[in-house]
């Protein structure tokens, strides 16, 4: 429970004195200099019938050896769809990798065949989803599922299979795991499924791990045992994480860098405590007003109307406009550019540029429009279609 | 050109709890065992399952008491209870100083009527092949008498209520997003002008940004109809925005019960220190030491005895919270926990004393 001084600092949002490497609680930062895996511009578009959904349009990110990047955003903005483009798992048709570079370990992943990136998938990358019910096959038992990726991307057999198996269930702290491993997924608790799936996703030592949700159908205190479990791992592997969630209170806990997405890009990014301390895309500011706190009783909490646009009919400005408190007419008519707030501070926001369009950059300007007028997109999709009939 | 912080400053959370107002539900005892399938070909002792094992609750007018505690904990049989879907074991449920078991049936439609209940998933509590005016006006058309034209204008109200376009009342749920869905499930709780609401983890299948949206109009409908809340929720956060009075349950029982912000500012029972040291910070740099409790929740079929939490509790005091079950003692100011580092307990316990017979286990 929080102490009297941290009261204090929980009342008067003074943290200026808490510079310290352990912040977190978990050890000192893991983050290591060299990127890992970079995306640049990423876009994946889906033809329905309603018109082209631009779920991811344009979005860049990098994560760095054992980093964690929190990637926030509510359902629809596109963040669960830019992890399944890094796997190359997206269903198509309906979607299109239609634009982008995604860059793993030096090497662009878009330009693999498939037979390489299923080398890739579950040995470099690694995946835990939000359901660990719906993740693991009712019908073969622990060993059977943590063996399958290191069977196929390890070429083990035997007991050296087995020693692996047990070692990777050891790794996520499941207890007699040469027992349990015999067990079949109904046989485990919720907590204990999940940590099975993240046996099965760290099982080949990747070097970047995508939890999407993992923890939205646990208990609390299961909740905090696998995130501390989580940033072990990372500690031990120095593995870069991709932690996508809607929950800021999981991005303070465990993240370093956060990517807040809206509506199918980035609208703001930079480190966990800027964006905490000086929120400066209007949407960012809005979503941390409006969740409750728990060290204080907030008085009231900010509402913010409207829901997020269809992504088949984006408005020209930008996709927040409507729902925004600042928003003026040059919000509505023009996708605002990037400006940099601080160092690794960047937000995508007219506000910060005082509303004035002739403040911006016309090279980015004319970069942040050429999203929604698509010309060169519209044509690598009709491509992509062609060969897919 | 205003602020956010401007906006939220404008505008007034929950009201204060006056503890003078009247008592609308109130639940003694109150108990639900499961009997489970077992024993030998149907013989001998079935095990039973103990979902809500004697709880108290006192829920005034204006009042939102949260239930928290973990998955299994008895927190939605408890509503299913006071909604009258399940049948209480033992105890007993008083609406407004009368006891719902002993209701005759005219008082128990009544009962029904006043006590409406707004459920988690708003994509499974709408039939999807209704419009969204009758599933407003369903309650109405079963409990009143009153005339079409009139359902007709008590929808239209109910739905301005919450924010809806009287226009939208011809729309089918699967036209409205999860927020809109979920005020369509506030719409039908409130038609019949009710005095209690249950809410069933009202937001948790919700967005991020609608959240807000959503407990906001229950805050603000609470102050406008003086309504009570029974609140289930896990989020503790949440909890605390929205509720006057506190419950952490465990297995069953209550273990700590009070004003929410004493419960928060300074939790008693090492249950809930635990759970609220486990839950996520608002700010990266609030930092709290974590009590990992071992192991898990024990089965509710055969629950530990004395204290139920004893075989996880990080300060166990000794053979006495094996033995003896607590019961909720008020340590401060409206504030009751339920645990034996607190009272005397452990020196009549190793001076010898026979168990208190409040403690003894009824097993009849």
């Amino acid at each position: 429970m929080v102490d009297s001084p941290e009261q204090d600092r929980v009342e008067s949002g003074d943290y200026s004195d808490r510079e310290d490497a352990d912040r977190d609680g978990f050890g000192p930062s893991t983050v290591q200099d060299d990127v890992i895996l970079e995306l640049k511009n990423l876009r994946t578009y889906f033809q329905t019938s309603y018109g082209t959904v631009k779920a991811v349009d344009g979005v860049s990110y990098h994560v760095k050896r054992g980093e964690t990047l929190g990637v926030v955003g509510e359902s629809g903005s596109g963040k669960s769809v830019t992890a399944l483009s890094i796997m190359r798992l997206i269903p198509s048709p309906p979607g299109y990798i239609v634009g982008g570079e995604v860059i793993l370990d030096g090497q662009n992943v878009l330009d693999l065949s498939d037979n390489e990136m299923a080398k890739i998938r579950g040995s470099k990358v690694g995946m835990i989803l939000q359901d660990p019910m719906t993740a693991l096959n009712p019908v073969f038992n622990i060993e059977n599922q943590v063996g399958e990726a290191i069977r196929i991307h390890q070429n083990l057999k035997g007991q050296s299979l087995v020693d692996k198996i047990i070692h990777s269930l050891r790794q996520v702290r499941i207890p007699a795991a040469e027992s349990r491993m015999k067990d079949f997924p109904h046989q485990l608790s919720g907590g204990m499924r999940q940590r099975v799936v993240g046996a099965i996703s760290i099982s080949c030592a990747p070097i970047v791990l995508i939890a999407d949700e993992p923890t939205t159908a646990l208990d609390v205190t299961i909740q905090a045992g696998y995130l501390r479990l989580l940033k072990e791992i990372q500690a031990e592997t120095g593995v870069g994480i991709i932690f996508i969630t809607h929950d800021f209170g999981i991005v303070a806990k465990m993240c370093d860098r956060v990517a807040v997405m809206y509506a199918g890009r980035i609208v703001e990014t930079g480190d966990v405590r800027q964006i905490f301390n000086e929120p400066s895309h209007p949407y960012s500011e809005a979503l941390l007003a409006s969740v409750p706190k728990l060290e204080e009783r907030t008085q009231r909490l900010y509402s913010i109307e409207g829901q997020p646009p269809p992504l088949f009919d984006l408005p020209p400005g930008c996709p927040f406009a409507p729902r925004c408190e600042y928003a003026q007419d040059v919000c509505r008519d023009v996708y605002p550019v990037r400006s940099e707030i601080d160092e690794n501070h960047t937000a995508s926001c007219w506000k910060l540029l005082d509303f004035d369009i002739s403040k911006a950059d016309p090279e980015e300007l004319a970069a942040a429009q050429s999203v929604s007028v698509t010309a060169v997109a519209e044509e690598q999709l009709q491509e992509a279609e062609a060969v897919a009939d | 050109m205003t602020t956010i912080q401007e906006q939220i400053q404008q505008k007034e959370g929950i009201r204060p709890l006056d503890v003078n107002a009247e008592i609308i539900l109130e639940t003694r005892g109150l108990a639900k065992h499961f009997e489970l399938a077992g024993g030998f070909l149907g013989f001998g002792n079935k095990p039973t399952l103990k979902a809500v094992d004697g709880i108290d609750v006192i829920v005034r007018a204006g009042e939102t008491v949260g239930l928290v505690g973990e998955s299994g904990c008895g927190k939605s049989t408890t509503a299913k209870l006071l909604l009258g879907l399940e049948k209480p074991t033992a105890g007993q449920i008083f609406f407004k100083g009368e006891d719902f078991t002993k209701m005759s049936r005219a008082a128990k439609r009544d009962y029904r009527k006043n006590v409406q209940a707004v459920f988690q998933d708003p994509w499974s509590s709408l039939n999807p092949r209704m419009r969204v005016k009758s599933i407003v006006a369903e309650p109405l058309q079963i409990v009143t008498k009153m005339t079409k034209g009139e359902i007709g204008t008590r929808v239209s109200e109910v739905l301005e209520e919450v924010g809806l376009n009287a226009y939208q009342a011809n729309l089918y749920p699967h036209e409205f997003s999860g927020g809109q869905r979920q005020r369509i499930g506030v719409a039908r709780a409130l038609a019949l002008n009710p005095e209690v609401m249950i809410l069933d983890e009202p937001v948790s299948a919700l967005d991020v940004s609608i959240r807000a949206q959503i407990l906001n109009l229950l805050v603000d409908l609470q102050k406008e109809h003086n309504l009570a809340y029974l609140m289930i929720a896990h989020n503790l956060a949440t909890v605390r925005y929205m509720c006057h009075t506190t419950a952490v349950m465990y297995l069953g029982g209550i273990k700590e019960i009070g004003d929410s912000e004493p419960i928060f500012s300074n939790p008693l029972h090492p249950y809930t220190q635990a759970l609220i040291s486990a839950a996520l910070p608002s700010h990266p740099d609030i930092e709290r030491e974590e009590i990992i409790l071992p192991g898990e929740v024990p089965s509710p079929v055969d629950p530990p005895s004395g204290c139920t939490f004893n075989p996880r509790c990080p300060v166990k005091i000794g053979d006495v919270c094996e033995q003896w079950a607590p019961g909720l003692t008020e340590e401060e100011t409206s504030h009751w926990v339920s645990c034996h580092l607190y009272g005397d307990a452990k020196e009549r316990f190793d001076a010898g004393e026979a168990i208190p017979a409040a403690a003894v286990e009824d097993d009849a």
